[in-house]
């Protein structure tokens, strides 16, 4: 095979190309990051509600998708969902738009996901805030949100940031069932090259998920850095002044041999 | 509606058979991807500053790159590279026609486990005291040795749970080999599948597999997590 050289001025030149077709990713990414959240908050909610069989219901979904591949989910609403439809409601879904399934898809994933991330931030929050919020006039409600979710919220950040990203990592294989998106254009940008200037593409592609990647990072770290009100923060940065002990004094350092 | 339940059996047995591609990838990958993985987490906390900075990049670009991607772009660079190095060697060797299609996917996921391994024992490492090399090192030990004898004892246990994640996570990426032409759970899955439009019975098929698979290497982690973890008490968590 006489092979082509790799064409580095034509990875630049595909990625205008590729970019017009980045609202279609974000827009599928963000609206299932936004209705996985809500729907994040119900499981969460369920697992810590006394209810046995609500904590079962919400146990047993987040259990059954963490074992399931995202394209094995993705290709069961996509194939499986409009027969269903179809033979219960007579509804014919064929004419739906690809990125509704793609959505739906991620959302069912992401509340999964993000339940336990919620739970977890929830938890964190010592019950003595609770209690000192109760013990001075508020209402339980207003004591869990003004005092109790503020602050796991503040705990669930980074967390978040990462089943943000893996999200829109995952969100890439909404192109396996024909949606245009990122990915979409760039195979489509290989076939009218009949196939060549693939790993250009590709490598373009990568790129532009590195940065997305690493923009998402940035914000929520900032983010983090401002809902925090100066409490871990202040702590970690008072460690790192010089103070009245010398470092080595502190104890409890990492291994960071 | 109703299900072909006859289809549905026989099916999920067929998508069985490619359980053990599937398990073979995820193994192999995780036993190449452990020496490297090691060695980058090290060079994260104790390397140069420059090799610091190829250890982040690396990490940084495979964890911010979706995996779909890295398959895409490998399978379409790996193939040709190979050949010009078979070329270049003077051998007189088909690569094209000579290679499984399995060894892309196992280069790829391997080099894709090798970033994640690396954060986790990264981690791990971080969570040992220093005060444990300290005390291995002052009563004699070599480096190396308090490292296998002290440290890595010590930082597996707390490693294994993030260890079962990345297990369970790669056997689901696995099924993304499909588009490599692997012909693992999925890849058989989605043959049955687009051969008689029976598209919920295969993959619900494909869906319990991967279940069952991802909840027998849960429990054996389990497992592993109370046996290795026997020192600090059965208990302790």
């Amino acid at each position: 095979m006489d092979t082509r050289a790799f064409d580095p001025a034509m990875i630049v030149a595909v990625i205008p190309d590729l970019l017009r077709f980045l609202d279609v990713t974000l827009l599928v990414a963000i609206t299932s990051i936004v209705l996985g959240s809500l729907g994040g908050i119900a499981l969460a909610w369920m697992k810590l509600s006394k209810k046995r069989v609500l904590f079962a219901i919400a146990e047993a979904y987040i259990y059954i998708m963490r074992c399931t591949p995202s394209i094995v989910l993705l290709f069961i609403v996509f194939y499986g969902l409009p027969e269903l439809l179809f033979s219960f409601f007579g509804f014919n879904a064929n004419t739906v738009h690809r990125a509704v399934f793609a959505i739906l898809t991620f959302t069912l994933l992401f509340s999964a996901y993000i339940s336990e991330v919620f739970r977890a931030a929830y938890l964190a929050v010592p019950k003595g805030q609770y209690e000192a919020a109760v013990s001075i006039g508020l209402s339980p409600w207003q004591a869990v949100f003004r005092v109790v979710l503020p602050q796991a919220a503040v705990i669930a950040l980074p967390n978040f940031g990462n089943a943000t990203i893996n999200l829109m990592k995952e969100g890439a294989l909404a192109y396996t069932i024909g949606l245009i998106d990122l990915i979409g254009q760039g195979s489509l940008i290989i076939a009218q090259n009949f196939g060549a200037y693939g790993i250009e593409t590709y490598t373009a592609c990568m790129l532009i998920y590195w940065i997305l990647t690493l923009l998402i990072e940035q914000a929520f770290a900032r983010l983090e850095r401002r809902l925090d009100k100066g409490q871990s923060f202040a702590v970690r940065d008072a460690a790192k002044k010089p103070g009245f002990l010398p470092n080595w004094m502190k104890g409890g350092e990492a291994h960071g041999a | 509606m109703e299900l072909d339940y006859e289809f549905m059996q026989k099916t999920f047995f067929e998508v069985w058979q490619g359980a053990g591609v599937t398990l073979s990838l995820t193994a192999l990958s995780l036993l190449i991807a452990t020496a490297p993985a090691f060695y980058l987490a090290v060079l994260r906390l104790r390397g140069s500053t420059a090799s610091r900075s190829i250890a982040r990049l690396y990490v940084s670009f495979v964890r911010g790159t979706p995996i779909i991607l890295q398959i895409l772009l490998l399978y379409s660079l790996l193939p040709s590279i190979l050949n010009v190095l078979v070329k270049a060697a003077g051998l007189d060797f088909n690569i094209f026609e000579s290679v499984s299609p399995f060894w892309y996917a196992v280069v790829v996921f391997s080099l894709n486990t090798t970033a994640l391994l690396a954060e986790v024992f990264r981690s791990a490492l971080l969570a040992i005291p220093k005060g444990q090399l300290e005390a291995g090192l002052s009563i004699g030990l070599s480096e190396l040795t308090t490292y296998v004898r002290v440290i890595i004892p010590q930082a597996l246990v707390v490693a294994l749970p993030n260890i079962c994640n990345v297990t369970v996570n790669l056997i689901k990426g696995t099924s993304l080999a499909f588009l490599m032409t692997v012909k693992d759970v999925m890849a058989i899955g989605k043959v049955s599948a687009s051969y008689g439009y029976n598209y919920i019975e295969a993959y619900v098929d494909v869906f319990v597999v991967y279940l069952v698979l991802c909840s027998i290497v849960q429990v054996l982690y389990r497992f592993a997590e109370l046996r290795l973890g026997a020192f600090r008490g059965n208990d302790w968590n």
